[in-house]
């Protein structure tokens, strides 16, 4: 086999050459080592039979050894297979459901946990969003709230900064209004009065003084109603 | 001469069966029962008694699964137990599994048994047990030549039994599986020569079985031929040479003979797991049919065949 094998391969180069004579080296061992065993095993019918005295050869056998065969590799597969084989193939068949079980165990809850914390985490994201959305809403509706607090209170200082003036106005008016009234009645009971009593100097004088003394007695309420 | 041949002995001697006892059945001198006996016992087959008992009584309580009750750890073998478990799910998952497919674990018992049966009968036949129960044997059957020992599976008897109990499986299983579709699948190619092809299609099958006995047969004998051989040298060469020589030629054949001894064993897990992975192989060119012919069957299995792969 060597030899061919050797012999068909190309172009040999050193190497090949040398590995192609140590297969024919070996290939004489083994052909010289399988005439010699050959030999033998002619022979040694031979001597078998010099040494037993009997006809026992290489092929020395009966219908015995098949029913021994028979019953001892039956007995072997019947034991076993009751007491070893079931067994094992339990346990082998246990262990793969186990192992196929466990990793579709894992891979499900790695599916489980990757959705779950995909869920989370979208979920965390919009609760962030919707804090910030919460946070700049109220602070437009605190600028809002602010500036409308703002105006109201600018509008109503406003009202009644007018209010006042307008108010102001009115009793200046009035007061005014009412001492050019008062001024004229006064001329005019002063203007009787003097023409009532014009001749008596000191009555006069008296008059004069009961005028202003009134006059001043007016003012004095019209104060006090201010 | 004749001392000489004889101090040698027969390198053949340690794979010879030596009967001990034989028993008429009465009938006629043919191949099977030569004179009309049967052996009842021999070397071989107190070594296969012996495989017997060392297999049902070991194997069992080395597998025993525990029940502790805890998941993890029953499932989880240990020690020696663990040793045949390993090998038992290499056979179903790389040996068995591509070629059975879906009948996997139905064949599978046969698988384990017959690999453990041969590997022990092989491994058995490598300790030197003869001498040692030489005295034995001739203190019950004061005319045996020869105490227990020697393999087993080095008797084409026994590597044929185990053959035909293949050949067994092969056709049964086919008939069973396929029905008459294993007979069909043996006729193959263009009509005219169709029956010719399975001509050599059933002469291949027996063939290969026939390969079967002689590769396990040979295999055996011949590593046992090979020491037993080696061992002689030094009783030639003291016969031949003298003392001091056979003494150097002593010393280096106990080295050569330790390291054949080693491949000897090697050898036997090889052969043990040669006969079983073929014997898969060929159950399962039996079972497992799968090649375009109109039969739906087949088409059925040759789909779940492609989806499995």
């Amino acid at each position: 086999m060597g030899y061919h094998d050797t012999k068909g391969l190309p172009p040999p180069s050193r190497w090949s050459v040398r590995k192609a004579g140590e297969a024919m080296t070996l290939n004489r061992i083994r052909t010289a080592s399988c005439a010699a065993l050959l030999g033998l095993l002619m022979v040694s019918p031979v001597l078998g039979s010099e040494g037993a005295g009997g006809e026992t050869t290489l092929f020395t056998g009966d219908l015995g050894n098949i029913i021994w065969s028979l019953l001892t590799f039956a007995a072997v597969l019947f034991v076993l297979g009751k007491f070893a084989w079931g067994p094992i193939l339990r346990a082998l068949q246990k262990r793969e459901d186990f192992i196929r079980n466990s990793l579709e165990q894992a891979k499900q809850d790695r599916d489980q946990a990757e959705a779950r914390l995909k869920e989370y985490s979208d979920k965390l994201q919009a609760a962030q969003n919707e804090g910030t959305a919460i946070v700049q809403e109220a602070r437009r509706d605190a600028e809002v709230v602010k500036r409308r607090i703002e105006e109201d209170a600018k509008g109503e200082a406003d009202a009644i900064i007018e209010r006042a003036k307008r108010e102001i106005g009115i009793a200046t008016d009035t007061a005014v209004k009412e001492l050019y009234s008062l001024t004229a009645k006064l001329s005019t009971d002063v203007a009787a009065r003097i023409i009532r009593k014009e001749l008596d100097p000191a009555q006069h004088e008296r008059l004069i003084a009961e005028s202003i003394e009134e006059l001043r007695v007016l003012e004095g309420k019209r104060n006090g109603k201010g | 001469m004749e001392r000489v041949l004889l101090a040698a002995a027969s390198p053949l001697d340690h794979v010879y069966q030596w009967t001990y006892q034989k028993i008429p059945v009465g009938t006629g001198d043919n191949i099977v029962t030569p004179g009309g006996q049967i052996t009842l016992f021999s070397n071989h087959i107190i070594m296969q008694i012996i495989a017997v008992i060392l297999l049902v009584l070991l194997i069992p309580r080395f597998v025993r699964i525990r029940e502790s009750g805890d998941k993890v750890k029953d499932l989880t073998p240990g020690g020696f137990g663990n040793f045949i478990e390993s090998i038992c799910a290499y056979f179903r998952d790389t040996v068995a599994r591509p070629l059975l497919q879906e009948h996997t674990d139905r064949f599978i018992p046969y698988i384990w048994t017959a690999f453990f049966y041969i590997l022990i009968v092989n491994l058995l036949g490598l300790l030197p047990l003869e001498p040692l129960t030489r005295g034995l044997v001739k203190s019950i059957y004061p005319d045996a030549h020869h105490g227990i020992g020697g393999s087993a599976t080095g008797n084409i008897w026994v590597t044929g039994t185990l053959a035909a109990s293949t050949l067994l499986m092969i056709v049964v299983n086919g008939f069973r599986y396929n029905g008459l579709g294993y007979v069909k699948h043996f006729f193959q190619g263009p009509i005219l020569i169709a029956p010719l092809i399975a001509v050599l299609e059933v002469i291949g099958v027996a063939a290969k079985c026939f390969a079967l006995t002689v590769r396990l047969f040979a295999n055996m004998v011949a590593g046992h031929v090979l020491l037993a051989v080696l061992m002689s040298f030094i009783s030639l060469s003291y016969l031949a040479l003298g003392a001091g020589a056979a003494t150097g030629i002593g010393i280096l054949v106990v080295l050569v003979s330790v390291a054949f001894n080693l491949l000897e064993i090697f050898v036997a897990f090889l052969q043990a797991f040669i006969f079983t992975f073929l014997t898969t192989l060929f159950i399962a060119q039996a079972v497992v049919i799968h090649h375009d012919h109109d039969d739906a069957h087949a088409e059925e299995q040759g789909e779940r065949a492609a989806g499995a792969h």
